[in-house]
């Protein structure tokens, strides 16, 4: 893929999109020397990139790197939300991302995570487009969601 | 977002960390929600929803009162 930083909106949909298509592939974020690699374009001009996307809450960076650390609903860093999908793994930010992995990838997947009151496991499984039963369990949002992007990693 | 057991459970571990009880949702309310936030995440042409749209959608899912409100 060619893309040119000329038109800055459609530079970054490509941008974003190379970073979903490489999650999806490899189960890890491409770095931004990857991308420019990718789509033959320097590695400053994927940054600054990388940059705007972040302010756009499109994608969450390591904070003082240009790393991607979210790229909703998908994690960089092990959680305790693990989304099986065929013989993939992904983990997830939250239990919402957790079931919106299959949502986007249009795809049957396993959740696998854990109460964290007690520790023991819990699943969820989409099928078909649906939630399979027995669906158990109770989704908790701590944070209003007014001030969810405070603090993003804490929510 | 957690995942826990039950309403029980959530009212003991938000108690143990002095946390206010937040929304909770039963699973089936979190696919929809999910499934209507991401489902065309990997699209091209995917855009950021405004606060307008993304309260109309937790309203559309029952996600409604202070909590949940993105508008002030």
């Amino acid at each position: 893929m060619v893309a040119s930083s000329g038109d800055v909106d459609s530079f970054d949909r490509s941008i974003r999109l190379e970073v979903y298509r490489t999650i999806v592939a490899d189960g890890d974020p491409p770095a931004a020397e990857d991308l420019a690699a990718e789509l033959r374009v320097t590695p400053p001009e994927v940054e600054a990139s990388l940059r705007r996307l972040a302010d756009a809450h499109a994608l969450v960076l390591q904070p003082g790197t240009s790393a991607i650390w979210m790229a909703a609903p998908f994690s960089a860093v092990p959680t305790p939300f693990d989304v099986s999908v065929g013989d993939r793994h992904y983990y997830a930010n939250c239990i919402w991302d957790a079931l919106g992995i299959p949502s986007c990838l249009h795809a049957d997947a396993r959740i696998d995570s854990s109460c964290p009151d007690c520790a023991e496991p819990l699943q969820l499984e989409v099928h078909d487009g649906g939630l399979q039963e027995p669906a158990d369990g109770v989704l908790h949002f701590a944070i209003p969601a007014a001030r969810w992007w405070e603090d993003i990693g804490a929510t | 977002m957690l995942l826990f057991r039950s309403e029980e459970h959530v009212r003991r571990w938000a108690e143990g960390r002095g946390i206010p009880l937040g929304g909770t949702l039963t699973p089936h309310q979190g696919w929809r929600l999910a499934d209507a936030w991401f489902h065309d995440r990997l699209d091209l042409e995917w855009r950021r929803r405004t606060p307008e749209e993304a309260q109309a959608l937790f309203a559309s899912i029952g996600l409604t009162g202070p909590f949940w409100d993105l508008l002030g």
